[in-house]
């Protein structure tokens, strides 16, 4: 006899004492054929929990017998929960557990059929069925006989029970008479797939099978002279499932795939539509709707055409392709499961596992409950993914594919008039090709649904205990409940729409040491050491302004303003908390200005967008800064001098000779404080009309359909300069490449002469937008300010030796990790508004910038 | 920040002794870290000028500060304006003088008044010229006070806010320096200013024989002691009349919350949701409806919902007071806590947000939530004509007010769905041509409650 033990999962013994069990376990092992870990025994977990393997009562007093009697008893329990403990964890981490003992009674194997359909992996049973006379000869030879009586009870209770063992939801059940013929041979796990030279993962195809045509031809498939579509590299294509009903031919869909698979060119798994038309081909009760009714007038014509024979051989045939398909199929690299692909989600528990609840998860989600209109509603199961193991789904139509913590949807709703898209890996990448038509043709158009849904309020109980942002250049960024409140109170006090809100410019931290050098606290070498010595080689250093930080978000039209945030408006520009720049009348004459000088270079057509986001700095700083101008910076100056010059003057009057270090004191002292009168004016001046208004854009974040965080520095420069030509508010942005030693110090010439000047400083940056150092992300700019420019940070007396020896041990740590968390998630919100996904999503970055901003680091840094 | 001492005439220099300041020497000793110096510019037989200043260390100054988060905190004028760490760090260089307590061949001169003249800068006060003056005036002083020329390359401000301020008088030393001691902390307007219960009996001490016959020894006592708790120790009787609220504001809230109350009376809900309760004066009233089970008191801000929940806990005894939940919300985002209410309030909220986020606000509200009845009160503008208000609005918050028309049109695009039958009332004192000073629109939805 040749008995499969199964991939995972409980292989379950059945005999009495002396059937010759641990006999065949122990020879399994001998053989190799079995490892000795998977063999779990009572025997063994007695010993392990009470030192005894057996206890003989047999020729004891009767109230002796009676306290072993209990002692036994008490240890099989402990034993047992030990051993079922031990089982549930290797079913859990999909191992065998071949379970040794002599399971006569029904409720103990029951027991463990429950015990694996909880942890979803399959059980099968051995069923040892030897002659009693043949157990009583075995027992005789024992060291430790288990005595006549016990093993005829034995015998009696298992020749009653066998029978009934078949029906106990057993996978399979081997009845054992002879060990000695017995071929053993292990099962994979049907759910893994070597992944090969690659796979190509397709959307809900719904029968469009036109488009799935053209996505293939597209992917490289080619037809070869049997009608089959291969690729040349040997790749395979996979199918989310769902790819009947709605759509035009789901009939010829279905035998595409049906010949694919059985060629072994192409997968799918199981899906709620497969699984509705499967039942229905297998002749059961369904009623049949959602465009299944589709799928059966499909028939109904093939019928007629072919026959009633034919329509019943296919209808068999595509029936067993059906119910074969898996729940879901885990892709392995060299053994290692690296993706999972399951039609409407998956737990990470259920990965690589089998049973009618994975089976249901994996064919409908999550689903929880019914909404007013009677539609189940559809929890997020993808927020509680955590394993690194990719999962690729559909069933959900997105807009665009849609990747939310390492998973990806990819049904683009093709049969909706969306698309229809392939993800190929591990290229990571992703081709589509639109749908000729709205094939649904429903009312209820779940794409549409989408879009009318996008810009829904975001829901407040995703944040209120403090949340995550799952970030692709960063990883998960965590923010705190404390922190969210304020920013809660933020917005909804005094930021702009949260439709409106997309980016918050990260803070950006100083050189990460101070300056080595006597009487600066910053300087340009400890930025570019800091780039070089993490492998950075082109560096750009741009001029920083001083003025305030802002975001410009500009549309073509009130149309396009419409369209992407549902506000009639032609533009918004905002601070980088979030709030209005300009009171609404000067906005508007600003943004009128700007979106027309855009018009007049033709620009929306000629980038082919509908809208600009900018990352600028608008002068100057008294536009914004005045009040706080007023009331620190000038007020401190002013009381500064008074005093300071007062009491110069009280010193030089004195005749004392001993007071002329005090005189050289204030001498120094009042022309500090006048040093850092003066170096606050540079950054302002008066502001009569727009045109006294500069703004300087020094990142382009994104176009209607695109990003430019893959785009260098000099890029967004040259940007910049197109935005300041004949621009009465833009202005260009001074900069230097440096790329070696002569370059360097070139620009250190440039930054000692413009911060001697007063000018704040320089922003240095890896040329390439995203920087990395085995992996781990570079800080994406570094601030290197003026010795001037600092007095009005660090106090107009900063540079005195005394007080900078103390300065200088400041740390920029959790500055530069807030940097880093805050560029990612600027990234991120930025890259999901272009996605199409909810502003609920891409306010999740902006609130936790926000927040971020909240949580308290030293504002001088 | 210094203080100058100036005097001629005959025996001047007994002044010297009375501050126990050799004229040849240079004194100098350190405070918490800060340099505490002391030189006569002159000191002869007819004339004296002796100063006083202190040279701080900034950054010590900086150390453990509450609001060391804030720019400000680093740049400030602590370092330069007389201020009480300015009178603290010189009290024990000047202690012989402050207490009278001179060598007993000098102690003659301790009473003795000479024609002083102190100068004391610079001065950062939100008094004006003239309040400095009355400050130091009653004393017998002749004030003089100056102020730096200004000139920014822009526009920034109209004068200096440092000032220098010149005391002429016949006074004694002594009591010259009381003066200063007192009145320096008074006029100095620094907000972090620390106060412990000593500063009391430094106030009686140093105000002894002349501050409570002060014409300000209210506003002198309620400055030096600047936090109400201890105020409060002083002048219990007079503690709280502070800010004294115009009289006919307080009746116009609680009217409003009488006509709320009383129309939520009416529709009998056992559910209610007070959006934007802020501190819950008007929560708190819901409390006590009959009938009531439930009440969220829904406020995005912390500070607001604290001082709510603090006066919720003072009626939690109450008989009969339906204790409200405090709910961290807001009006901006979706919150399933809400939905299906009996009634939900929106009272004196809206005009303090922006106009353009209203209609999605208010959607979410009548179409998600679908209370039973939503109430909104708002100020009617045409009442602001009563209060001879011209263009500003009745609250620097406030983003706009409507006038009847305005509102009534906005209510009805609210009810796009038609959903709800609109009902307007007007509270307060009603006027012919301008109707009520505060408006309200009850939104009742179809087929909901009574």
């Amino acid at each position: 006899m040749n008995i499969g033990l199964p991939h995972a999962g409980i292989v379950l013994l059945v005999g009495p004492s002396n059937s010759g069990k641990s006999t065949l376990m122990n020879k399994l092992i001998n053989e190799g054929t079995i490892l000795p870990s998977e063999v779990i025994g009572s025997d063994q977990f007695r010993i392990l929990v009470s030192d005894k393997e057996f206890i003989d009562w047999s020729n004891r007093p009767q109230d002796e017998a009676a306290g072993l009697i209990d002692e036994y008893a008490a240890i099989s329990e402990e034993a047992f929960s030990m051993m079922d403990a031990l089982i549930e964890a290797r079913c859990r981490l999909n191992k065998v557990s071949i379970v040794d003992a002599t399971h006569l009674h029904s409720d103990a194997r029951k027991r463990y059929v429950a015990l694996a359909e909880k942890n979803h992996v399959p059980i099968i049973s051995l069923v040892f069925d030897i002659p009693e006379a043949e157990l009583l000869r075995r027992d005789e030879q024992r060291d430790f006989p288990r005595g006549k009586r016990r093993i005829k009870q034995q015998a009696q209770v298992f020749n009653r029970e066998k029978r009934w063992i078949k029906k106990e939801g057993f996978a399979s059940v081997y009845s054992i008479k002879d060990t000695a013929t017995l071929e053993f041979f292990r099962r994979e796990n049907p759910l893994e797939k070597e992944i090969g030279p690659g796979i190509d993962l397709i959307g809900d195809i719904h029968g469009c099978f036109e488009e799935l045509l053209e996505l293939l031809h597209k992917l490289d498939y080619r037809k070869n002279e049997d009608g089959l579509f291969v690729h040349p590299q040997g790749r395979k294509f996979v199918s989310v499932g769902d790819i009947m009903s709605r759509g035009p031919a789901s009939l010829e869909t279905m035998r595409f795939f049906q010949r694919h698979i059985n060629q072994e060119l192409a997968y799918m798994v199981d899906s709620n539509h497969g699984w509705k038309i499967a039942r229905w081909l297998d002749g059961r009760n369904v009623v049949l709707s959602h465009g299944d009714e589709k799928v059966e007038a499909e028939f109904l014509s093939f019928e007629n055409e072919a026959g009633s024979e034919p329509a019943l051989q296919l209808k068999g045939e595509l029936k067993e392709i059906l119910l074969q398909a898996p729940s879901h199929l885990v892709f392995t690299a060299n053994g290692v499961p690296v993706l999972v692909c399951a039609h409407a989600g998956i737990k990470d528990e259920f990965i690589g596992k089998q049973s009618a609840a994975v089976r249901d998860f994996c064919r409908y989600g999550d689903t929880g409950g019914f909404d007013l209109q009677g539609k189940p509603v559809r929890k997020d199961w993808t927020a509680s993914h955590t394993s690194r193991t990719l999962i690729v789904w559909g069933h959900d139509p997105k807009p665009r594919p849609l990747l939310v913590n390492n998973t990806i949807n990819i049904d683009q709703g093709a049969v909706f008039g969306g698309q229809l898209t392939a993800y190929r890996f591990p290229e990571r990448d992703f081709v589509a090709v639109a749908a000729k038509e709205n094939y649904a043709g429903t009312a209820e158009n779940p794409l549409q649904e989408w879009k009318k849904n996008r810009l829904n309020p975001p829901n407040i109980a995703k944040f209120l205990n403090g949340y995550s942002v799952l970030t692709e250049e960063l990883g998960e960024v965590k923010v705190q409940q404390e922190n969210v409140k304020p920013a809660i109170d933020n917005v909804s006090h005094f930021t702009v729409p949260i439709e409106q809100l997309l980016y918050i410019p990260p803070t950006m931290s100083p050189t990460p040491k101070p300056s080595s050098l006597d009487g600066y606290l910053e300087h340009p070498k400890e930025a570019i050491d800091y780039y070089r010595s993490n492998g950075i080689d082109t560096l750009i250093a741009e001029k920083k302004h001083m003025g305030s930080r802002a975001v410009l978000l500009l549309f073509e039209n009130p149309e396009a303003a419409l369209k992407h945030t549902g506000i009639d408006t032609i533009g918004i520009i905002h601070t980088r908390t979030g709030k209005r720049f300009f009171d609404t009348e000067v906005e508007q004459q600003v943004v009128r200005q700007l979106i027309s000088e855009l018009q007049e270079k033709d620009y929306f057509r000629k980038h082919d967008t509908e809208f600009v986001l900018l990352d600028a700095e608008i002068m100057p700083w008294n536009l914004k800064a005045k009040q706080l101008i007023s009331a620190q910076y000038a007020h401190v100056a002013e009381n500064a001098i008074l005093d300071r010059s007062a009491i110069k003057n009280k010193l030089a009057q004195a005749a004392n000779e001993d007071i002329q270090p005090w005189l050289s004191e204030y001498e120094q002292k009042l022309e500090n404080a006048q040093t850092f009168r003066d170096v606050f004016q540079k950054y302002c001046w008066e502001v009569d009309s727009l045109e006294s208004i500069q703004i300087a854009p020094f990142h382009v974040l994104a176009h209607s359909k695109e990003t430019f965080f893959d785009k260098p520095h000099t890029w967004h420069m040259e940007m910049n300069r197109e935005f300041a030509e004949q621009s009465e508010l833009f202005v260009a942005t001074e900069f230097k490449l440096i790329t070696d030693e002569a370059s360097e110090d070139e620009m250190i010439a440039w930054w000692n002469e413009m911060t001697e000047d007063g000018h704040e400083g320089i922003v240095i940056k890896p040329n390439s937008y995203l920087a990395r150092k085995a992996g781990k992300l570079l800080q994406p700019a570094i601030k290197v300010r003026g010795r001037k420019y600092l007095s009005i940070i660090y106090g107009m007396d900063y540079l005195e030796p005394e007080n900078l020896a103390r300065l200088k041990s400041r740390n920029t740590g959790k500055k530069q990790k807030m940097a880093l968390k805050e560029f990612a998630l600027g990234l991120e919100g930025i890259t999901r508004f272009l996605n199409g996904e909810s502003i609920e999503r891409v306010h999740e970055c902006v609130l936790a910038t926000l927040a971020l901003e909240s949580d308290p680091v030293d504002p001088r840094l | 920040m210094q203080l100058t001492i100036q005097a001629s005439g005959k025996n001047v220099k007994a002044i010297s002794y009375l501050l126990a300041k050799n004229p040849n020497n240079l004194y100098e000793r350190k405070q918490k870290g800060h340099l505490v110096r002391f030189f006569y510019s002159k000191c002869t037989d007819t004339e004296l000028d002796a100063t006083i200043f202190v040279t701080p260390d900034p950054l010590e100054l900086l150390q453990n500060k509450s609001n060391s988060y804030d720019i400000t905190h680093y740049i400030n004028d602590r370092e330069f304006a007389v201020s009480s760490i300015f009178t603290s760090l010189i009290r024990s260089a000047l202690g012989t003088a402050l207490n009278g307590l001179p060598k007993e061949e000098y102690a003659e001169w301790v009473d003795h008044r000479f024609p002083f003249r102190f100068e004391i800068g610079p001065v950062a006060s939100a008094l004006s010229d003239q309040q400095l003056k009355d400050l130091f005036e009653p004393m017998g002083y002749e004030v003089a006070i100056s102020r730096p020329e200004i000139d920014y390359s822009f526009h920034l401000k109209d004068r200096s806010s440092a000032r220098t301020l010149s005391l002429s008088g016949m006074q004694t030393l002594q009591n010259g320096l009381r003066h200063l001691f007192v009145l320096i902390p008074v006029i100095d307007n620094y907000k972090h200013y620390f106060i412990d219960e000593k500063e009391i009996e430094k106030l009686e001490r140093y105000g002894e024989g002349w501050l409570d016959s002060h014409p300000l020894r209210d506003f002198i006592y309620r400055q030096a002691l600047r936090f109400k708790e201890l105020y409060s120790l002083v002048e219990p009787a007079e503690a709280s009349s502070t800010e004294a609220q115009p009289v006919k504001k307080v009746r116009l809230n609680d009217l409003r919350y009488e006509k709320i109350v009383e129309l939520l009376e009416g529709l009998k809900p056992k559910s209610v949701v007070d959006f934007g309760s802020g501190e819950g004066k008007l929560t708190a009233k819901l409390g006590f409806i009959n009938g009531i089970q439930e009440i969220l008191a829904v406020e995005p801000s912390e500070s607001a919902a604290l001082k709510a929940l603090e006066r919720f806990n003072k009626l939690r005894e109450k008989e009969q007071f339906v204790m409200p939940e405090t709910v961290w919300g807001s009006l901006f985002y979706f919150d399933e806590r809400l939905k299906g209410k009996d009634a939900i309030i929106l009272c004196e909220v809206i005009e303090h947000i922006d106009e353009q986020r209203l209609p999605k606000a208010l959607d979410t509200i009548l179409h998600d939530y679908r209370p039973g009845a939503l109430v909104v009160s708002t100020p009617n503008r045409e009442y602001n004509e009563m209060y001879d208000m011209e263009d500003q609005f009745r609250h620097a918050d406030h983003r706009f007010e409507w006038t009847r028309a305005e509102f009534a049109a906005w209510c009805g695009e609210r009810n796009h769905q038609n959903l709800y039958d609109l009902e307007f009332h007007g509270i307060g004192e009603e006027q012919a041509l301008h109707g009520h000073p505060t408006q309200l629109c009850i939104f009742k939805r179809k087929g909901a409650l009574a």
